[in-house]
């Protein structure tokens, strides 16, 4: 293998880390703050690649705003989500209250899934991207939209880490994620950090799939496999674990990159690509449940 | 540390001596990094939780763990049936027995989540007597309890152990182990700082310096 | 006593109600209630395994898959009898059932439901690749189960394997067992401490769980004669959940009718077209957040609660 092609994987590699990280540092927020793991997100995900359709190919916006109309939607779409279904987690409503979120976050990513293709049928979109044509990086020519909305994710991804770092709401979130008995001793309103923490987990998957729309396709079942693929990498680095899910992404994003180069046969390497997240997956939960950066609590 | 059969023993020890991770050792929960723990002349170090509990060592918890959406008696059948062996009619029996002695009879069939707190220790006493066990590991059975329950509580101790079952009592309540005790071992780090009988133990240095700390020793 | 005479009134019922359809039903419901026997074997696996024992699971189309793809396979590549090919379906859904609970015994909650997503969608994945054996997402033919037999014929067959599974699982959780099953799901570490071995009966729950799901993916293929692996998507599971749910997940029986009773409304709603799926997931998300106990568990309750006030009136 040349220089050339292995470099290529692993920009590949390194452009898919970027939309992965971000799916999955809202799973990590979520997850960190509300101890749910929010089995809806792939939906989440898919919403905001529908309002990016809506906006920009239906209400004529440019793409930047229709990016900015994705993230907004999904705020709102979170907080309501929290307030009508996750609440009960946590202010002592549900009985069992683990059981009922792990069923209440699957049931509602069935229903969504169900609900857009009632609303938009099954048919692939594809809106306009962000910017089109190639660029070329030395001998490297990579697709323009690819490398455009990597370069957004990686934008808001070091937005979100000072905005988690430097702003109140920011350090409130952490906080309630480090100890949520101490968090609410010292003021902080944990039933509005939680929502807070939804609206943010779900703004950053509909905007990581308002980005990842128009590269591929939008269609109702585009969240499957990234959300898994967030799966991954959140268990990967840790559940809840901020450095850990960017840790993660980078990581999958190259043995997926270079991992389809294992099976010589290439239409079977392509159909066994989203097996390798998995297997991943299976080994760390099986091995390292706790993740690379996790605390050990296995009983999420 | 060697413990009779048929003796009341109390363990004590402040926060952070051992006490309950001894217990989590004995009974099978936690694994051990040394040492040998011989049950009725047999080494039993790292056998499993349930394989103790059906060889005779029954022991309770901190924070009770009834079982919340079984029944009085369901929770008693657990216990009695957990062998596999035991015919269900015969457990029936013993069970209903055990519940008239705790005064739980009238809770038969109704849910463990219904039960007060002093009733669901009460449940787990007479869950662990469902096992016949030989030695009953308490832990803290007093916390939280009103004081005519725990008279009570007192009484069935004794005459269990007057029955022939070793208990070995942890607790933080000093009145009730130097009442039922005849031996208390005190703990401080891990190590046995004092093994003797109630009076020693309360005039024993060693013990005052583990709890009040040895600041007043040391200068 | 009024209970137990309400449980056998209301199975009696049911029962009579089941053997009285196909001679008043056209054949498109016979078949519709047939397919409803599969969901019923499959929503009552689940239930046995979520709602007893507390394990989750979200594997269990998936291990339905398994067992129509191995007992299609099994029939299609070494020639056995159909009646065999299930046998083997369910002994290898076992197996690995048995696996997947000995390897996920450290995990709980949502660890768990995520490795068992990640299980699923391996194997599903796996039959999708693996087109030379199993023709991919095309499909696979399948050998019908009953040589020419007709939609009656298949109904009772499929009505009578439903309540043996369904008569064997009761039989399971009135005994012993489920009372083991019960405490693991309520404490682990409580039951352990009473004898109970903890460590066996969860990977047995998976196994017993996976084996009933693995004979109705068999009967399901053999029936419907094409398998493919949408039957294993995590949108199928979905469907399973919500009939669950909604008949009422603690308690098999009910969670069997929820089967029934939702793939009758699947196609009895037919004009609203994707919609109904909507519907039924709102209906989910509605019963999980205000009524756990299902529908069914609703009615029974309430029935039970008339019969003892009234007792108690007399």
């Amino acid at each position: 293998m040349s220089m050339v092609a292995i470099l290529e994987q692993a920009l590949n590699g390194f452009i898919v880390s970027a939309f992965y990280a971000l799916a999955a540092l809202g799973l990590a927020i979520i997850f960190g703050v509300l101890r749910v793991v929010n089995f809806a997100h792939g939906e989440l995900y898919m919403l905001g690649g529908y309002a990016y359709f809506l906006a920009v190919s239906a209400l004529g916006m440019p793409p930047i705003f229709g990016i900015l109309f994705a993230t907004v939607a999904l705020a709102a779409m979170g907080a309501l989500v929290e307030w009508l279904l996750i609440r009960p987690v946590y202010d002592g409503r549900a009985d069992r209250p683990e059981e009922y979120s792990i069923m209440i976050t699957f049931a509602l990513s069935i229903l969504l899934l169900n609900l857009a293709n009632s609303l938009f049928g099954p048919w692939p979109r594809r809106p306009e991207p962000l910017f089109r044509g190639g660029v070329e990086l030395g001998e490297l020519i990579v697709s323009g939209d690819r490398l455009a909305a990597a370069g957004v994710a990686v934008v808001l991804i070091a937005l979100l880490l000072c905005g988690l770092r430097y702003t109140w709401a920011g350090r409130a979130v952490r906080a309630v994620s480090q100890n949520r008995e101490a968090a609410a001793i010292f003021g902080v309103s944990v039933t509005q950090v939680g929502m807070l923490a939804f609206a943010l987990g779900a703004a950053l998957a509909g905007t990581a799939g308002a980005l990842m729309g128009p590269v591929f396709n939008v269609v109702p079942a585009m969240g499957i496999i990234p959300v898994i693929k967030a799966y991954v990498i959140v268990v990967l680095g840790g559940l809840g674990s901020i450095p850990g899910a960017i840790i993660g992404a980078l990581i999958l994003g190259q043995v997926e990159s270079f991992g389809t180069i294992l099976i010589p046969d290439p239409s079977r390497a392509l159909a066994y690509k989203d097996a390798y997240g998995l297997v991943l997956l299976v080994a760390i939960l099986l091995l390292r449940p706790q993740g690379l950066l996790g605390t050990k609590e296995r009983r999420a | 540390m060697t413990v009779e059969e048929g003796e009341l023993l109390g363990l004590i020890g402040p926060n952070g001596s051992g006490k309950t991770t001894l217990l989590n050792i004995v009974s099978g929960y936690y694994k051990a990094d040394a040492g040998t723990i011989a049950y009725q002349g047999r080494a039993i170090l790292g056998h499993a939780p349930h394989k103790l509990a059906r060889i005779g060592i029954g022991r309770s918890f901190q924070i009770t763990k009834i079982f919340k959406r079984l029944t009085v008696i369901e929770n008693m059948l657990v216990a009695g049936l957990s062998d596999g062996k035991a015919a269900r009619a015969e457990a029936q029996d013993r069970a209903e027995g055990l519940l008239r002695d705790l005064k739980l009879d009238r809770l038969r069939d109704e849910r463990a989540s219904s039960l007060s707190g002093g009733q669901g220790k009460l449940l787990e006493f007479a869950r662990i007597m469902m096992l016949s066990p030989k030695i009953v590991l308490l832990d803290e059975p007093f916390g939280g309890v009103h004081p005519e329950l725990k008279r009570f509580m007192h009484d069935r101790i004794r005459k269990w152990n007057a029955a022939g079952t070793t208990i070995i009592l942890i607790s933080h309540d000093m009145g009730s182990i130097f009442d039922l005790c005849e031996r208390v071992v005190t703990l401080s780090y891990g190590d046995i700082i004092c093994d003797g009988t109630p009076e020693e133990t309360r005039n024993s240095p060693a013990v005052l310096d583990a709890y009040l700390g040895d600041h007043h020793g040391s200068a | 006593m009024s209970l137990t005479m309400l449980r056998v009134t209301g199975s009696g019922l049911l029962l009579a109600g089941f053997l009285i359809l196909p001679f008043v039903l056209g054949d498109y419901w016979i078949y519709t209630v047939t397919i409803g026997f599969y969901y019923a074997i499959l929503a009552a696996s689940w239930a046995l395994l979520v709602g007893y024992v507390g394990r989750i699971s979200f594997a269990q189309t998936a291990m339905a898959g398994l067992g129509g793809y191995v007992s299609a396979l099994s029939v299609q590549y070494i020639g056995l009898p159909p009646v065999f090919g299930l046998l083997l379906g369910v002994m290898i859904a076992a197996a690995i059932g048995f696996a997947i609970g000995w390897l996920t015994l450290q995990l709980h909650g949502a660890y768990l439901g995520l490795t068992t997503i990640a299980f699923a969608e391996i194997l599903r994945i796996t039959a999708t690749a693996e087109y030379n054996l199993t023709e991919g997402s095309r499909g696979l033919q399948v050998v019908p189960l009953l040589e020419n037999g007709t939609r009656v014929e298949y109904y009772f067959l499929f009505l009578m394997i439903t309540l043996a599974c369904l008569a064997l699982m009761t039989w399971l959780l009135q005994s012993r067992v489920g009372l083991f099953f019960q405490s693991i799901r309520e404490d682990e570490d409580g039951a352990a401490s009473l004898g109970v071995n903890v460590t066996l009966w969860k990977i047995m729950a998976f196994a017993i769980s996976s084996a009933f799901a693995g004979l109705a993916g068999g009967l399901q293929a053999h029936f419907v004669q094409l398998i493919t692996p949408s039957m294993m998507s995590l949108q199928e599971m979905g469907l399973v959940l919500a009939m669950a749910v909604v008949g009422g997940f603690h308690n098999v029986i009910f969670a069997a009718l929820g089967g029934v009773g939702l793939q009758v409304l699947l196609e009895a709603l037919r004009e609203l077209g994707e919609w109904r799926l909507v519907v039924f997931g709102l209906l989910t998300l509605l019963i999980l957040r205000a009524a756990p106990n299902g529908i069914f568990g609703i009615i029974f309750d309430a029935l039970a609660k008339r019969l003892l006030t009234k007792g108690r009136d007399e």
